[in-house]
């Protein structure tokens, strides 16, 4: 499908790009800036999902029933390992914003800009 | 020896990797035995890295495939003479060690050192297993194992300031990670590859595409903001700073060649599908290496605090590297990948001199350090031996190189870029001076410098260490250009420095 004579695909992943770059870059609050992140990983994965997509292919899982052409496996390999990877910055980033909370009582950029 | 040093290949990135994961069970209920552990793991990674290296001079490039699948569909780890930059780094690692093992008593319970050392182990297992992969996701997949070990490390120390220090480093070298991961995507899709010499073949059939433009110049700016090259160097000071000091040694000595490293590997696949017009991007380079040398020795003038100011130094020496590479000539080439090391080396000094002192001291600036000189005469001259060889004054270990990148910049015909680098140098020694007269030349303002004492043993031995090679690489530092000069002649006279 095809949007302003582009895929429409890309023209959604570039969106959401955008959206998570806002995101991270304008928002004050820690949580925010961390979702923006997860938003920015999330259409990077969609990108590379769409990759492996082949016209009318098959999943790439020999059962009785299925032929060639196959959907190409190994963006999907890369995406899983991609998420593991993400959900590990994830889970580092929110162990951080606990520590940054119990600290200093805030995660509001604009505050923390002001304790000394 | 060519079979043994092949099959040692996959062993030098799992020996680390592996050890990290025991750490916690080795250490369970003794603590204190994760440093040592650490200790052994990493003395067994250099030996292994010690046979390759050697391997590397006698046969050269070898290659091993994980798995027992062929490349380009397998996983391929490869040794070449860039790779070869995992002995020294293994090495550093094993003096950088013992130095922890005292040093963390101020820093963290002891209930904490199993994870504190299984990180370092990830760490060096991470930048490891960069230098050596040869597929283009292997890459990036390492470079994550690099980086979230090293934001964990940042934080390490506890405290507020330091988790948030390690927030801002994740958020911005997450969006670098993810700038590679969009690369490789795109490289994949237009190549349907993602082993690199299958890659650069494939991308001489594709061509200089937009897509492909895009994908070179996101790996770019990605390279870059791990280097911590001028303009995308926020992240580095607060983080180098606040982190315990040999993390530091790590973080600005090693880490940050992770940048470096992953530029050669993006130029080595472009060079050889020889799609597009690099000369432009190597002037970009040449100009953000000017810009880095002069502004991060600018800022680390203004700054009191002796480790923010090693760590805007860094962004200085990145500079020196990144305009060796720009300027693409025999000479600056082999000076920049030979300062990969040396800075690691001096960088490493001058934390772990820098962490004595702090020990000892509790004190950090260099109004409160005044005459410290005095009381550790020993750790005190390590740093200034080691702040004269960032300076890159003859007889030591900087010299040599900044001596080569600067030859380069007048082999180049940009004579300009030359008196840039010597300029950044001349700020650099400003600094140096102000250092050494507050060491040396003043009279202590602070009881705590007064009474300090010289750091234990296993503090002193690893500086006293350091400080020696830093001499020493200056006066046989024709050894590792000799090493590299083979290899950067044969790829700049194939097209690929």
């Amino acid at each position: 499908m095809l949007l302003f004579g582009l895929d429409l695909d890309y023209v959604a992943i570039v969106a959401l790009f955008g959206i998570g770059l806002y995101m991270l870059v304008a928002k004050s609050n820690l949580l925010k800036k961390l979702l923006g992140l997860n938003v920015m990983e999330t259409s990077v994965f969609a990108f590379l999902v769409t990759a492996g997509m082949v016209e009318g292919g098959d999943p790439p899982i020999l059962v009785a029933g299925t032929g060639a052409p196959f959907a190409s496996p190994i963006p999907h390999a890369m995406v899983l390992t991609g998420i593991v990877v993400a959900v590990s910055v994830t889970a580092v980033a929110l162990a951080l914003i606990v520590q940054i909370h119990a600290h200093y009582g805030t995660i509001e950029v604009d505050e923390l800009k002001e304790l000394p | 020896m060519t079979e043994l040093a092949t099959e040692l290949l996959p062993w030098v990135v799992a020996v680390p990797l592996v050890g990290a994961a025991l750490t916690p069970a080795v250490a369970a209920g003794r603590p204190r035995l994760s440093g040592g552990w650490a200790f052994a793991v990493m003395l067994l990674t250099t030996a292994i890295a010690g046979v390759l290296l050697v391997e590397l001079a006698q046969g050269g490039t070898f290659r091993y495939e994980v798995g027992g699948w062929a490349a380009p569909y397998g996983i391929e780890l490869r040794f070449d003479h860039f790779a070869s930059w995992v002995f020294p780094l293994a090495a550093l690692f094993v003096v950088i060690l013992p130095f922890s093992w005292r040093y963390l008593d101020h820093v963290m319970p002891d209930e904490r050192r199993p994870a504190f050392y299984a990180l370092l182990l990830l760490n060096a297992g991470g930048m490891i297993g960069f230098s050596i992969t040869g597929d283009l996701f292997n890459l990036f997949v390492f470079m994550e194992v690099v980086s979230l070990s090293s934001y964990a490390l940042v934080a390490v120390g506890g405290r507020g300031l330091a988790a948030y220090a390690a927030l801002k480093y994740l958020f911005i070298g997450a969006v670098s990670s993810l700038l590679t991961l969009f690369a490789v995507a795109q490289l994949f899709v237009m190549t349907g590859s993602l082993n690199m010499a299958d890659v650069a073949l494939r991308l001489a059939e594709v061509g200089g595409t937009p897509p492909v433009m895009v994908a070179f110049a996101a790996l770019g700016v990605s390279m870059m903001v791990k280097a911590a090259a001028f303009p995308l160097h926020v992240w580095l000071p607060d983080a180098h700073a606040i982190a315990p000091s040999p993390v530091s040694a790590v973080l600005s000595g090693m880490v940050v060649k992770v940048g470096i490293l992953g530029m050669l590997r993006v130029y080595q696949v472009f060079f050889a599908a020889d799609v597009l017009d690099l000369g432009a991007f190597n002037q970009a380079l040449v100009w953000l290496g000017a810009a880095s040398i002069v502004m991060g020795a600018f800022f680390a003038i203004f700054q009191d605090d002796i480790k923010l100011m090693l760590a805007y130094s860094t962004i200085s020496n990145i500079g020196y590297i990144v305009m060796g590479l720009g300027l693409a000539t025999p000479y600056a080439v082999i000076g920049a990948s030979v300062h990969v090391f040396n800075h690691a080396l001096i960088k490493a000094t001058l934390f772990l001199a820098a962490g004595a002192i702090i020990h000892q001291t509790g004190l950090r600036t260099l109004s409160d350090l005044r005459g410290i000189g005095r009381s550790m005469p020993q750790t005190s001259a390590a740093m200034a031996i080691g702040a004269v060889a960032i300076v890159g004054l003859p007889p030591t270990a900087g010299f040599v190189c900044k001596w080569y990148i600067a030859l380069g910049a007048f082999e180049a015909d940009q004579a300009a870029f030359g008196f840039a680098l010597v300029f950044g140098a001349l700020f650099i020694f400003v600094y140096y001076i102000r250092m050494v007269n507050a060491f040396f030349f003043q009279k202590p303002v602070h009881e705590a410098v007064a009474a300090a004492r010289e750091v234990p043993w296993s503090m002193r031995a690893p500086i006293a260490l350091l400080a020696t090679l830093c001499l020493l690489m200056g006066i046989l530092g024709g050894i590792p250009l000799n090493f590299v000069e083979g290899a950067v002649l044969a790829k700049l006279a194939a097209g690929v420095p």
